[in-house]
């Protein structure tokens, strides 16, 4: 399973830990990802589209582009990206007018999109590529006890003309695969909640209302960790979980995984190579909760 | 904060024919005199309880040509474009699409914005990527911090701190290894506009 890998920004940055986990797990699973090279930013969904939609589409259009000659679908990791790149999709497929004038844009690039190549988050290929039972079958650690609030965020099952790999209101593919970890999923109404990523820069305490249900909500539900698989809407409930705290007056101190880190652990893989020193809130209970676990299904 | 809309907005002379035309033109926009007031964007919105007027409240007064409360209100900066309200819109209309393109055309007309940081973040964004052809977050959070204020460099120093201690934070920017394309890209995007 080949596929031409999309980092986008974040991973590079804030959210290394995701791509060294995915690394790990895919080694496992003999799914690889090819960089592309030279990439750009995806065209971003709002930042740059609402300042000039045409601008945003060409950068979306030069990375579909790449990849392109590559002969090789997309696959990123975020699902910001994953939304930016797939609209760029439909919108050139759809608009025959815009089109020309994004060859024109990027004709200086040396790059013609000939508009063949799909754009697939990561746990779509999870879900339909590889299988969750697969994955089940190279479970070493088996995550028994472990209760998991599934975060789907909004960008990656909606809406249903772009995303259509899961159902927009009520997305099981992550909760399928907590129970092929043999974790618990919890019940998670704001599983589609939206955590305010996009307005994080400029109107923090909007987004930190957003996020702070998220968080409060899977405490309710009793999860040891919520898991997710953007980078985005990591950064919010991890990096900034401790504003949250203090903005609130409010205690949460909530792991939070990515779900190539859920599967790396299930997986048996070093947490170093997981990347989980890099998380800010600490794992560590979640670790403790594994490891009492197996200590206690060897004693039996 | 919240604004209610008072009936005086609605005269002749505060409300402009040409704009509802106008925001046809814009993608999001091309269905705008579609909509039956359900209200479900309203009910859907994650972001509602910070806006000044609902996302229906906005679709109705661009269907009235309430040019200047449309582009003045908190609502269309606050839409973070979660799509759950298009998701499901029974009119399929593409509301965060047409949020976007109310901002352009707020920045376009110089409207005074309702969150004065929100157009400078727009600005910055575009800048670092003209530059890098990648997110540089460090330098986006410099150019838009308020460094008169000490409580929001204080805010800023401890979450830095947060992210420098994880290895999250990269000082050097990610690059391209060749920008001319790059280049040629914003040179050419910025010259055609995107009229459909």
């Amino acid at each position: 399973m080949k596929y031409a890998y999309f980092p986008g920004c974040a991973l590079h940055s804030s959210a290394k830990e995701y791509e060294m986990s995915c690394k790990a797990v895919n080694t496992i699973l003999g799914v690889e990802l090819i960089e592309i090279p030279n990439w750009n930013c995806c065209g971003s969904i709002d930042a740059v589209y609402a300042y000039n939609p045409l601008l945003s589409i060409a950068l979306s259009t030069r990375n579909l582009s790449l990849a392109e000659t590559m002969k090789m679908d997309i696959v990123t990791l975020c699902s910001a990206c994953y939304f930016t790149l797939s609209r760029a999709n439909k919108i050139l497929r759809e608009d025959a007018g815009l089109k020309g004038k994004i060859d024109r844009v990027i004709n200086d690039a040396e790059l013609k999109y000939a508009g063949e190549v799909k754009v697939r988050h990561y746990l779509d290929v999870l879900a339909n590529d590889v299988g969750f039972d697969r994955i089940a079958g190279h479970v070493k650690v088996p995550l028994k006890g472990l209760k998991v609030a599934p975060y789907y965020g909004c960008l990656l099952v909606r809406p249903p003309k772009i995303s259509n790999f899961d159902d927009p209101e009520h997305p099981t593919s992550m909760d399928r695969l907590i129970t092929a970890l043999q974790a618990q999923s919890v019940n998670y109404p704001d599983k589609t909640s939206c955590c305010g990523a996009s307005l994080a820069i400029t109107d923090e305490s909007v987004m930190l209302e957003m996020t702070r249900h998220l968080l409060l909500n899977a405490k309710e539900a009793e999860a040891d960790c919520i898991v997710t698989p953007c980078p985005m809407c990591h950064f919010n409930l991890d990096a900034k979980q401790k504003d949250i705290e203090s903005h609130f007056d409010i205690k949460i101190d909530l792991p939070i995984l990515y779900i190539t880190q859920l599967i790396g652990l299930a997986f048996g893989i070093d947490t170093k190579e997981l990347g989980l020193h890099r998380n800010v809130v600490s794992p560590n209970k979640v670790l403790e909760k594994l490891k009492k676990a197996s200590q206690a299904a060897i004693k039996t | 904060m919240k604004k209610e809309i008072v009936h005086e907005h609605i005269t002749p002379k505060a409300t402009d024919p040409s704009f509802v035309e106008e925001v046809k033109k814009i993608r999001g926009g091309e269905n705008v005199l579609d909509c039956i007031q359900c209200g479900v964007c309203a009910g859907s919105c994650h972001a509602r309880f910070a806006m000044d007027h609902s996302p229906m409240q906005i679709i109705k007064m661009t269907q009235l040509g309430m040019k200047r409360p449309v582009l003045e209100s908190s609502t269309i900066w606050l839409c973070a474009s979660c799509y759950s309200c298009a998701t499901r819109c029974p009119r399929g209309i593409d509301i965060p699409a047409l949020m976007s393109g109310l901002k352009n055309m707020a920045m376009a007309n110089n409207v005074p914005c309702a969150i004065e940081t929100k157009p400078k973040f727009h600005k910055a964004f575009v800048e670092i990527l003209r530059k890098y052809g990648r997110m540089h977050e460090p330098q986006l959070q410099v150019k838009l911090i308020n460094k008169t204020n000490p409580k929001e460099l204080f805010h800023n120093a401890s979450l830095g701190l947060r992210l420098w201690k994880k290895g999250k934070v990269k000082l050097q920017p990610s690059k391209l290894e060749n920008s001319a394309p790059i280049a040629a890209i914003f040179e050419n995007a910025l010259k055609e506009e995107e009229h459909k």
